[in-house]
């Protein structure tokens, strides 16, 4: 009982996690560079939940303002910031982290570094079959369960999607097929940016928020984007998994103080048999 | 005939000197304190009240006309410096207060970064220091030391009034410590640990976690079906709502709770779930003041600050009293600047003040402490003595 709570502790940890990777992983799949920002829409996506809960409005408002208002902000950025670094991989990198600086700063100064919380909608814990699981943790991972889905299949059913996942095998090739470039990376910066703000809105129901609380989430966001084989959306999830339950069931049985590094075991072991990541292919980036 | 010794042309000039003879006379009947803390900054927090708690005592002293030494009165005056949150700027604010040879006694500073840095200064030069900050319990009764104070207690101190108390009223039988894994986690195991069991409290499980952690389950479900019916946990607020917060949503853990931490504030959210709280207040409590003295000090605080209570005012108690104690100790040693004999004064003097304080032969304080409680979904607070 006790090893299977646990397990569904790390997938729901890992699912968190899958969800920022995902973000990740679409854009270096589709622009090459690693966008350090993103955890900042994990925090701001947590912070927008918390003024929303806040103001009455609900944890399902937050949830979709959460998504909408990331999604808008990725697209302002892709807009403002990242558009004019497409074809230079190191000025895109050096932007992220600039924004990283301006949004975590801004964010501390608004917000003060206090953490903050809001109310789950589902508190308290409930049994069944003898496991005693917490109503919140269940929430969160049926959620994320859902948001990979629906991301998945969006990129591989939709038109939209399949030109996504062109682009990431080949950006000039699908240009010369008609791919319209700039709308697909608008698309790729909002898609990512709204799943970030979703992960945040998640995290937020059950962990504090502070403006500091993206460099977790984010660094274990590249963990995955590299285990997951760069640029593969499966992966990135795949792997998200895996490092939520190495986390969890290492902290359990092993020890808790040693809870980042089972990741990163894992990630070794992982690139020595999958040099390329666990769906990396040879020298291709699929999305 | 008029008679003048001076010409009319120097007698303005005389008129000045003759005043500023007159207050020269004046300034030797002041006792000039030095205060050196972090008026900006973020350690200003908990330095700001501290600083009030001083100013607040000089000035409450000096209406009453001062302190009497040797049949002759004196007031006091202080010089303030910021130390901007900085151990670089706490040195050159101590050696600014250095540069006044009147100053033979300074006051300040509640954290350990910028406090290790002025007391090192302090103890090089001879004066009598009175502060706070946690690390200065490790150079109190070491060469260079000799005339320096902590106005708190430390964590042996306190341990000796928190745990019996904390057990008494939550009726304790198994507990469970969850820490970060820091160097400060270790002490406190090995303090509380002991007294725990000396007060018949079984202490089956010590576990440490990574002190970034934000998903605090795996490390909760190692307590879950143990037994347990407390925890002793800590080391800040956040940390320690998460740890409530994620206790009560997995369920089957332990619901009362004592926190090696200053505030109440990380229960009050889940007051309902759980069955006790509590922490340890360092001096009064002021949210729940029933206490005369208290209501009192309170009522003088606002008045002089013109500021209303916060969470951090109790943090100008931390020095407050000690004011009065260096007042008293120079009316019965009968000297305003003989730091050696005023250090042996308070270390013998026990001073029944808004708070009870001693100091034992190293300069660590002996003070009460009030601890707070939530229970029934009530917050209130006991007083123990560490005397």
């Amino acid at each position: 009982m006790d090893l299977i709570q646990t397990l569904l502790d790390g997938l729901m940890v890992g699912g968190l996690y899958a969800t920022v990777a995902i973000g990740v992983t679409l854009v270096f799949g589709i622009m090459g560079i690693l966008n350090f920002a993103h955890g900042q829409m994990v925090m701001l996506g947590a912070y927008t939940a918390f003024f929303v809960v806040s103001a009455g409005l609900g944890f399902w408002p937050a949830l979709v303002i959460g998504m909408v208002a990331m999604g808008a902000l990725g697209l302002l950025l892709e807009r403002l910031v990242f558009r004019h670094t497409l074809t230079d991989h190191m000025t895109g990198l050096t932007a992220s982290l600039g924004v990283i600086m301006v949004i975590e700063n801004l964010a501390a100064a608004a917000f003060t570094p206090d953490p903050r919380n809001f109310e789950p909608p589902l508190p308290g814990s409930f049994q069944i079959a003898g496991l005693t699981l917490s109503s919140q943790r269940m929430l969160v991972l049926a959620l994320v369960i859902l948001l990979v889905v629906g991301c998945y299949l969006f990129l591989q059913k939709t038109r939209i999607g399949k030109a996504v996942r062109a682009m990431g095998q080949n950006r000039t090739g699908a240009a010369l097929v008609g791919i319209q470039i700039n709308q697909v990376t608008a698309v790729v910066f909002v898609l990512g940016s709204a799943m970030a703000g979703a992960a945040g809105v998640l995290y937020g129901s059950l962990f504090a928020i502070t403006p500091y609380m993206a460099a977790a989430p984010l660094m274990k966001g590249f963990i995955l984007t590299v285990l997951g084989g760069l640029g593969s959306v499966p992966g990135a999830v795949l792997a998200g998994f895996l490092l939520g339950l190495a986390e969890s069931l290492g902290s359990r049985y092993l020890s808790a103080s040693f809870r980042d590094g089972y990741g990163f075991i894992l990630l070794i072991i992982a690139l020595l048999y999958f040099p390329r990541g666990l769906f990396g292919q040879s020298a291709k980036v699929r999305v | 005939m008029k008679l003048s010794f001076f010409p009319a042309a120097v007698r303005p000039a005389a008129v000045a000197l003759a005043g500023l003879a007159l207050a020269t006379t004046c300034l030797a009947q002041t006792v000039k304190l030095g205060m050196v803390n972090s008026l900006t900054g973020p350690h200003s927090t908990f330095d700001l009240p501290a600083s009030e708690g001083v100013l607040m005592a000089v000035d409450e002293i000096n209406k009453r006309g001062g302190i009497t030494v040797k049949g002759k009165k004196h007031t006091f005056s202080v010089v303030s410096e910021d130390a901007q949150s900085k151990p670089d700027f706490a040195v050159s604010g101590a050696q600014l207060l250095l540069r006044d040879d009147d100053i033979k006694i300074v006051y300040g500073i509640m954290t350990s970064g910028p406090g290790m840095a002025a007391a090192t200064v302090f103890g090089k030069n001879d004066v009598m220091y009175v502060g706070a900050f946690t690390l200065m319990d490790t150079i109190l009764g070491k060469p260079g030391a000799e005339k320096m104070f902590r106005t708190l207690n430390n964590d042996a101190t306190v341990a000796k009034s928190f745990v019996p108390a904390s057990v008494k009223e939550m009726g304790l039988k198994k507990v469970g410590i969850m820490l970060p894994n820091e160097d400060v986690s270790r002490s406190i195991v090995a303090i509380y640990k002991p007294i725990l069991e000396a007060n018949g409290v079984q202490v089956p499980m010590v576990e440490y976690f990574q002190p970034d952690t934000s998903d605090f389950a795996p490390v909760l479900r190692k307590f879950q079906n143990q037994g347990l019916d407390g925890m002793l946990t800590g080391t800040n607020d956040a940390m320690v709502e998460a740890i409530l917060r994620q206790a009560t949503e997995l369920g089957n853990l332990p619901k009362k709770f004592m926190y090696r931490g200053g505030s109440g504030a990380p229960a009050l959210k889940y007051a309902k779930q759980i069955e006790g709280f509590t922490w340890q207040i360092l001096t009064r409590d002021l949210d729940n003041a029933s206490d005369p003295k208290v209501k009192g000090w309170m009522d003088r605080y606002k008045a002089f600050t013109k500021k209303d209570i916060s969470p951090n005012t109790y943090w100008a108690l931390a020095y407050y009293d000690t004011v009065f104690m260096m007042a008293k100790a120079m009316e019965e040693v009968g000297s305003t600047t003989d730091t050696k004999a005023l250090t042996a004064k308070i270390k013998e003097m026990k001073y029944d003040g808004v708070r009870t304080m001693r100091f034992d032969k190293d300069g660590r304080a002996l003070s009460d402490i009030d601890i707070g409680m939530l229970k029934d979904g009530k917050v209130t607070s006991v007083r123990a003595s560490a005397l």
